[in-house]
């Protein structure tokens, strides 16, 4: 026999080879075992706990770190930006005001006065 | 497989049917023929599935990563049962006498003598040849599924080719379709 022969011959014999037929049961148990797989996965999915054991765990350290400093770096440059020297908040503003009025008033009023007497 | 990550259970079904009468097959003829041990191991490979799903590399075709997977279970059990066998010095011999006196012979008959030779060569052997002749696999895709080089594959398929042609040489004109 030559080799395509006997490839031949071996693929139409294991082709037409008939052993049966798994156990009907062993569908049924599977299925059974993948719906209480996916529920249990659908529980996980939902709670927090994977999302606490991923952050509290050593995995990632690189990615959790850049992550970090990334919110340090915004929350400082936020606070920053917001403390900006021209902006006075709240009663300090009113307080300033007031006696910056008060001021050129007093300063306006003395050289009137001044220029009045000299001019008497 | 990305739905049944995501718990289709319809998806999983299909996959099943899909497959479950091939693995069978496979695990039937790998493991002593025995429809116990079939069943089982077709059970414990879905399983592994269901348990692992995230463990199927997309990269590879489905198919081979299943055979793979089920080539692996039943190098475990070989390892299990402590009953790998070794390459065999065969010596071909003639075939059985009532084997010969059969006037005609059934196909089921030749099968048998295969399966009975290919034990004598080994798990290695048997596992090549079924997936190359059974379910037409390549040789690159058996080298991948059973994680060999090329080479060795065509060398078992050589080996277990040169064996059986002895044993069926005098079997050829008397095989019936």
């Amino acid at each position: 026999m030559n080799k395509r022969n006997q490839d031949q011959l071996y693929s139409q014999l294991l082709q037409n080879d008939q052993v049966g037929k798994p156990d009907s049961g062993i569908e049924e148990r599977l299925m059974y075992s993948y719906l209480l797989k996916s529920r249990v996965s659908k529980l996980r999915q939902n709670s927090f706990s994977s999302y606490f054991g991923w952050l509290l765990s050593f995995q990632n350290l690189g990615l959790k770190t850049g992550l970090l400093s990334m919110v340090l770096f915004l929350s400082v440059m936020n606070n920053h930006l917001s403390q900006s020297q021209g902006s006075i908040n709240g009663s300090d503003t009113l307080f300033i005001q007031r006696v910056l009025l008060a001021d050129t008033t007093n300063f306006i009023q003395p050289l009137d006065s001044i220029r009045t007497d000299s001019l008497n | 497989m990305q739905q049944i990550v995501s718990g289709d259970h319809a998806a999983f079904s299909e996959l099943y049917n899909r497959y479950k009468d091939r693995m069978y097959y496979y695990f039937y003829r790998m493991l002593n023929n025995s429809t116990e041990n079939a069943n089982d191991f077709v059970q414990e490979l879905f399983m592994k599935i269901i348990a692992k799903p995230d463990s199927y590399n997309p990269a590879y075709a489905f198919h081979t990563w299943l055979y793979s997977v089920a080539n692996n279970l039943c190098k475990n059990e070989y390892r299990r049962r402590g009953i790998r066998l070794e390459y065999q010095q065969y010596e071909a011999s003639k075939p059985d006498i009532d084997f010969l006196n059969e006037t005609i012979i059934e196909p089921q008959q030749v099968i048998e003598k295969i399966f009975q030779t290919l034990d004598q060569l080994g798990e290695e052997h048997r596992s090549a040849f079924l997936l190359r002749y059974r379910e037409e696999f390549s040789i690159r895709e058996v080298a991948d599924i059973l994680g060999l080089p090329e080479g060795t594959v065509k060398s078992r398929l050589f080996n277990a080719r040169k064996i059986l042609a002895e044993k069926l040489n005098y079997l050829k004109d008397e095989i019936e379709f």
